[in-house]
């Protein structure tokens, strides 16, 4: 009688130690990790594909410097943006980060519009190829961003609710990830000026 | 649970949304044409080629046609067709998805990771633009399939080749059928020493001997799910089974992964 309490009792605790969510939640914050990596990777490829379509953009369009020194200004601030593992935990550095490439975004579309204007930079092949590469990244940045707003849900579910909560306040500690929120503005299309 | 309100009145914001979106039809084939733009000969003729292709390269070409993204962008109807039907082989990600739709006579060709080095978007915009979009503005789809499928092979030939054995193919299935009956039998005896030992173990100190040879013949009939060959027929059957639907009678994607590479493009 004894015996099978005491096998009751450790089954009791083996299921708490199981149940109360240590391991879950440490997947869930690599799996954001993992998530954001991604992100990053996507928004390099972009940044390393501007000098290239400025190049090219320039040859034709030469009276549209200001739009092209905002695109480079844009990205160097993008490289001033420190990017690492920390950016995760600090609501302030994301911000900066989120701020920095969205105005990388709306600068490339800028561009991008302006460029409607020269038909014969928009019929240039090594013009278009850019074009594709850069509607990949644009893509490839809207799969990690949203795949990372995904992990990141799941994460700040999984530390949030019962019993998980308990855990994380008395062992793990962890913060509650920041999303990626939509650009103030971007509900509404760049205009086109002629 | 102010917030929780708020929440949930997001929450009932966005169902009418996602309802809306356009449906992710099954997988049916290598081509799977809903939008009705290829014509038989032409979807027979293609569907052998990728077969063919898959036996080589063990990379996986799907073409999907629908009448209408129903006002989705593409990109994004796209990647969760992809998603889904998982096209490509697990670990390899070699899956590529060529898409088109008709009405909105968009197209978009979406590329695996595993095969974003070969397939660049450079590469499949390439395809798009220069191969596929100058036929389909003739009207000829037939043609324009067929090129955008040849150049999509030729794109990618070599990048992966395949396994003699599919990594698909479940554990049990890849053993002769001799060999998971052993185990399985080996399973069975560790179970029964098992179950006799604990009943030994419990039962010592009452009264010894008689009670141990009845538990015992109560541990071998008290088990009715493993009766010796009956379980085993059960393994090799479903082995069968899966091995059968992945090389024949179903069609199914591997568990290729996407990222969001490839190209998009109208006509």
């Amino acid at each position: 009688m004894v015996k099978s309490f005491r096998f009751m009792l450790l089954g009791m605790v083996l299921w708490l130690v199981a149940g109360c969510g240590y391991n879950v939640m440490q997947q869930n914050e690599e799996a954001v990790k993992a998530a954001w990596g991604d992100v990053e990777a996507a928004y390099q490829r972009r940044n390393d594909l501007i000098p290239n379509l400025v190049e090219t953009v320039k040859a034709y369009a030469k009276f549209e410097q200001d739009t092209l020194t905002q695109v480079i200004e844009a990205r160097a601030k993008v490289g001033t943006v420190q990017m690492s593992k920390d950016v995760l935990d600090d609501p302030k550095k994301f911000e900066a980060f989120q701020a920095a490439q969205n105005s990388m975004s709306s600068a490339l579309s800028r561009l991008l519009v302006v460029v409607e204007k020269y038909p014969e930079l928009k019929a240039n092949q090594s013009f278009m190829d850019l074009q594709h590469q850069l509607e990949g990244t644009e893509n490839r940045i809207n799969v990690a961003r949203s795949r990372y707003n995904k992990a990141v849900e799941t994460f700040n579910g999984s530390i949030r609710t019962f019993p998980n909560n308990l855990t994380n306040r008395f062992l793990l500690q962890l913060k509650l990830k920041e999303p990626f929120k939509a650009a103030p503005g971007a509900e509404k299309a760049p205009q086109v000026k002629f | 649970m102010k917030k929780a309100a708020a929440s949930l009145f997001v929450l009932l914001l966005l169902l009418p949304l996602r309802a809306k979106a356009a449906e992710i039809p099954a997988l049916r084939g290598y081509v799977n044409d809903y939008g009705n733009m290829i014509s038989p000969a032409v979807e027979a003729g293609l569907a052998e080629k990728l077969k063919k292709f898959e036996e080589t390269d063990s990379t996986q070409l799907v073409v999907l046609t629908v009448p209408s993204l129903e006002g989705d962008p593409v990109e994004e109807y796209s990647i969760r067709v992809a998603e889904r039907w998982k096209i490509g082989q697990r670990g390899k990600d070699n899956g590529i998805l060529f898409l088109v739709s008709r009405e909105d006579r968009k197209l978009r060709i979406e590329v695996g990771r595993g095969l974003e080095g070969k397939l660049t978007d450079l590469t499949a915009g390439r395809i798009l633009d220069l191969v596929v979009k100058p036929k389909f503005k003739a009207g000829d789809f037939d043609g324009g399939f067929t090129a955008g499928v040849s150049a999509l092979i030729d794109a990618t030939r070599g990048e992966f080749t395949a396994d003699r054995k599919a990594p698909s193919v479940p554990f049990a299935a890849g053993m002769p059928p001799w060999l998971a009956l052993l185990i399985l039998l080996g399973f069975f005896v560790l179970f029964a020493a098992m179950a006799r030992s604990r009943s030994r173990h419990t039962e010592t100190g009452r009264n010894g001997l008689r009670r141990r040879g009845a538990r015992r013949d109560g541990t071998w009939g008290g088990y009715p799910p493993f009766p010796g060959g009956d379980y085993g027929g059960g393994w090799s059957t479903r082995g069968d089974g899966d091995s059968g639907s992945d090389s024949g009678g179903g069609f199914s994607g591997g568990g290729g992964g996407f990222g969001g590479g490839g190209a998009s493009g109208d006509w």
